[in-house]
C-alpha cells in the first residue's frame, strides 16, 4: 500500500463520506479539535513555563504535571481523535497539501518527544538545562504543530 | 443601525484594513497568531477558573494561583485583542453580518462582566476564602462561567469562518 492508497483508503471511509457529506459535522469536529487544542496547549505552556522557571513556581515540578495531566492526556487523545476525523473527510485533499506533510512530521517529533523526553523530564529532579532545554523544545514543536494546522486551510 | 454597518464599511476600507485582506500572507499570520493565543490565553485562565471552581490544586492559595498565572493569560491576551482588532477590520461588513460574531462578542461581553464582578467583590474577601478547598458558591460560579462563556467564545470564533 503506497502514502497515496492509504490516503484514498481514508477518504473512503463510510465516516469520513458522513462527515463530507454533512453541513454541520466538520465544523462541529473542527471545533472540538481547537478546544481541545486550548487546554492541551495551555497546559503544556505552564508546564514548559514550570521547567524555565516561570510561572507556577511554588509548585513541585511533579506536582503541576500529575495535576495537568488529566489536561495534557485528555486533550491530546481528543486532538488525536477530532483530528484523525477531520483528516478521514479530506484525506484526498491533504495528499496535495504541503502544510498537511508539514505538521504531521512536526507532530511526529512533538509525540516523540513529548513521551522520550517531556514525561520523563517532569517527573525526574532533572537540571536546570535540562529543564529549559525541555520547555523550549516543547513550545516549540508543539506551536509548530498548530501553525502547521493552521497553515492546511490556507493553502 | 445602518450607523453601525456604515461604520464596518469605512473601517475595512481603510488602507492598511483592506492591505491585510488582500495580502497573501499577512491574513494567515495575523489570524494563526490570533488562534494559537489562545493556548495562552484562555488555555491558561482554565487553570485560574478552575482552582476557583474548587476542581484542582486545592491545596493552594487561590490567590497564589493567579497571581503566578495571570500576567502571562494577559499577555495572551493582548496579543489575541490586537490581532482580534486587525481580523475585524480587515473584513468588518462580512463580521457585522454573521450571527456567529455577534455571539461571539456577546459572549466576550459576558465574559467581561464576570470578570469585572469578581474583581469588584470577590476579590476583596479573597484573604478568607483563599486556602479553602472550595471557594465560596459565588466564586465558584465566576469561576464555571469563565470556562463556559470562553469555550462559547472560541466554538463561535471559529464557526464564523464557515458559511452555512
Amino acid at each position: 500500500m503506497s502514502v497515496k492508497d492509504f490516503f484514498e483508503w481514508a477518504d473512503a471511509l463510510w465516516v469520513s463520506a458522513m462527515i463530507r457529506d454533512s453541513t454541520v459535522l466538520f465544523p462541529i469536529i473542527e471545533t472540538v479539535h481547537i478546544l481541545a487544542l486550548t487546554v492541551f496547549l495551555g497546559s503544556i505552556v505552564l508546564l514548559s513555563m514550570r521547567l524555565m522557571g516561570a510561572g507556577l513556581k511554588q509548585l513541585a515540578v511533579r506536582k503541576l504535571a500529575a495535576t495537568l495531566a488529566l489536561f495534557t492526556n485528555w486533550g491530546l487523545a481528543t486532538m488525536l481523535a477530532s483530528g484523525a476525523l477531520l483528516f478521514g473527510s479530506e484525506a484526498v485533499k491533504c495528499y496535495e497539501n504541503p502544510p498537511f506533510f508539514f505538521k504531521m512530521g512536526m507532530l511526529a517529533a512533538a509525540l516523540l518527544f513529548h513521551f522520550i523526553v517531556m514525561r520523563p523530564t517532569l517527573n525526574a529532579e532533572a537540571g536546570k538545562a535540562r529543564q529549559m532545554l525541555t520547555g523550549i523544545l516543547a513550545l516549540l514543536l508543539w506551536f509548530g504543530v498548530g501553525v502547521g494546522g493552521r497553515a492546511i486551510g490556507f493553502y | 443601525m445602518l450607523m453601525l454597518q456604515e461604520l464596518c464599511q469605512w473601517l475595512q476600507d481603510l488602507q492598511w484594513a483592506t492591505a491585510l485582506r488582500e495580502s497573501e500572507w499577512m491574513f494567515p499570520i495575523v489570524e494563526g497568531t490570533h488562534l494559537l493565543a489562545l493556548a495562552i490565553s484562555v488555555g491558561t485562565l482554565m487553570i485560574i477558573d478552575l482552582r476557583l471552581a474548587g476542581f484542582i490544586l486545592k491545596d493552594e492559595k487561590v490567590s497564589e494561583v493567579s497571581n503566578r498565572i495571570m500576567p502571562w493569560s494577559l499577555v495572551g491576551f493582548v496579543i489575541m485583542f490586537i490581532t482580534g482588532i486587525l481580523l475585524f477590520a480587515s473584513q468588518a461588513v462580512k463580521a457585522y453580518g454573521s450571527i456567529y460574531f455577534r455571539i461571539k462578542v456577546a459572549m466576550l461581553l459576558a465574559a467581561g462582566i464576570n470578570a469585572l464582578v469578581f474583581e469588584l467583590t470577590l476579590r476583596k474577601s479573597i484573604r478568607s476564602w483563599d486556602t479553602q478547598e472550595k471557594p465560596p458558591f459565588r466564586a465558584r460560579l465566576a469561576g464555571v462561567l469563565g470556562m463556559v462563556l470562553w469555550a462559547g467564545v472560541i466554538a463561535a470564533g471559529r464557526t464564523m469562518a464557515y458559511n452555512f
